[in-house]
């Protein structure tokens, strides 16, 4: 065996010392992560021990509303009729809120399953977006705010826009970021939905004109159970269910969403989805193509 | 004997019957986890995307961990049984080529199956994990067979 000299040996032990301080670096890194990943599933643990007592105000509300409505409605007097009017829309809107939150829960229910699946068909985007922004249009009301949709999609507007995708999703996400942007506006403001083309994928954006977010809450609101303190809407205080949803959809849908907001200012939500394959994907058993060649069995 | 039905995996779902299923998915560094009870004739599959859940969004089975959990007690709620319980495990391809630093996501999703079935007590009758190309499977719930093509 050859001898080393001292320098070498020297050498040797210096290379294998930052070996070793490169590894306990690389551990640090990592143990850095794990903290931080073992603290946000605390926090989402105790948000989710806590959602009971949030969504109270989501299901509870609306139901005692519409029982006390429904009992007023009950001992109006033959003259006085027209109070009903109000009372049923009131009714409905109440209504109307319970089923969209009912759906939310029932999604996330779903999505964490894992029995989500794409269910694409043609899908008349324009009409599916007038149906989901009237069905706001009473809760905007309420506030006063305007809602414009921009039509992009389409240049020969004498023909309907088709794109391939999920409606009932696209519904979903769109209600939820309609939701959202009414809750976090302000009294008489304007909320603009856009739709265009790019690179054959569907862009939809909501803006409002609200409360904005801060940048850090830019970064939590994917979570699920997680609400942002507004101050302009302490009644209506949400589930903190949408957004998460929204993305784990979008997921499904190959999509992406983003958020540009910056406090005071008004935030817009953007998501783009490619279009889907209508029929079942091409991949799905082909019995033939299995038959012959390299399968192997296990 | 009637032919199976057939049903599509999606990545982020599973899927869970007591009947004459063939259920196939195409995999690239998504791992897929088999479970099948011969005894009981209860099969199951999922389609994992990343190793674990960080506590971002909802925790669906798009994570292992995830995944997992739920296919196994699903499988468990549908009368399968631990002790006749076997596992088998495909995909984890390293097709993108390394994309993150250090660590390829095909071999961290091909890992945690192994580790989590470990723990679980759920023996691994059989696998093909790795390698740089994709995988078409089709899983046979009733039989527990499992066809593989590399793509």
């Amino acid at each position: 065996m050859k001898h080393l000299t001292d320098e070498e040996i020297i050498d040797v032990l210096k290379a294998r010392m930052k070996e070793n301080k490169l590894a306990l670096e690389e551990m640090k890194i990592l143990t850095d992560e794990l903290k931080s990943v073992n603290r946000k599933l605390e926090e989402s643990e105790a948000l989710k021990s806590h959602f009971i007592s949030n969504i109270t105000n989501e299901i509870v509300n609306p139901f005692s509303s519409i029982l006390g409505l429904s009992a007023n409605i009950l001992s109006v007097e033959k003259e006085n009729w027209k109070k009903v009017h109000s009372m049923v829309a009131m009714i409905y809107s109440e209504a109307f809120m319970l089923d969209f939150q009912l759906k939310n829960i029932f999604a996330a229910a779903k999505l964490e399953a894992g029995e989500v699946y794409p269910e694409i068909v043609k899908v008349d985007v324009q009409s599916l977006l007038s149906t989901v922004i009237s069905s706001f249009r009473i809760e905007a009301r309420r506030k006063k705010i305007t809602m414009e949709l921009k039509f992009e999609a389409e240049k020969d507007s004498s023909k309907t826009f088709y794109f391939k995708t999920d409606p009932e999703k696209l519904r979903l996400i769109l209600s939820n970021l309609l939701h959202n942007a009414v809750s976090f506006s302000y009294e008489g403001g304007l909320i603009t939905i856009r739709v265009w083309l790019e690179d054959g994928r569907l862009y939809i954006s909501v803006r409002d004109r609200g409360t904005g977010l801060s940048e850090s809450n830019q970064n939590i609101i994917f979570d699920r159970f997680r609400r942002v303190e507004s101050g302009i809407n302490s009644t209506n205080r949400g589930h903190g269910l949408g957004l998460s949803i929204n993305k784990a959809m979008l997921d499904i849908l190959k999509g992406n969403i983003r958020v540009q907001s910056e406090s005071g200012r008004g935030t817009i939500f953007t998501f783009d989805l490619p279009e889907g394959e209508a029929d079942a994907p091409a991949i799905a058993t082909d019995s033939n193509e299995m038959f012959f060649d390299d399968q192997q069995i296990f | 004997m009637n032919a199976p039905e057939t049903h599509f995996l999606y990545p982020s779902t599973l899927f869970v019957s007591r009947k004459h299923v063939v259920v196939s998915t195409v995999l690239g560094s998504c791992v897929a986890v088999c479970l099948h009870d011969p005894v009981n004739g209860v099969g199951g599959i999922n389609h994992y995307m990343l190793p674990l859940w960080n506590g971002q969004g909802l925790p669906t089975p798009k994570f292992g961990n995830i995944a997992i959990m739920k296919l196994a007690e699903k499988v468990y709620a549908m009368g399968g049984s631990k002790a006749y319980l076997v596992a088998k495990v495909f995909g984890g391809g390293n097709v993108i080529e390394n994309k993150c630093e250090g660590l390829l996501v095909g071999n961290r999703n091909a890992d945690i199956a192994c580790e989590l079935l470990a723990e679980m007590g759920i023996r691994i009758v059989a696998k093909s994990l790795g390698g740089t190309r994709g995988r078409k499977i089709e899983f046979d719930t009733l039989t527990g067979e499992v066809r593989q093509r590399i793509i």
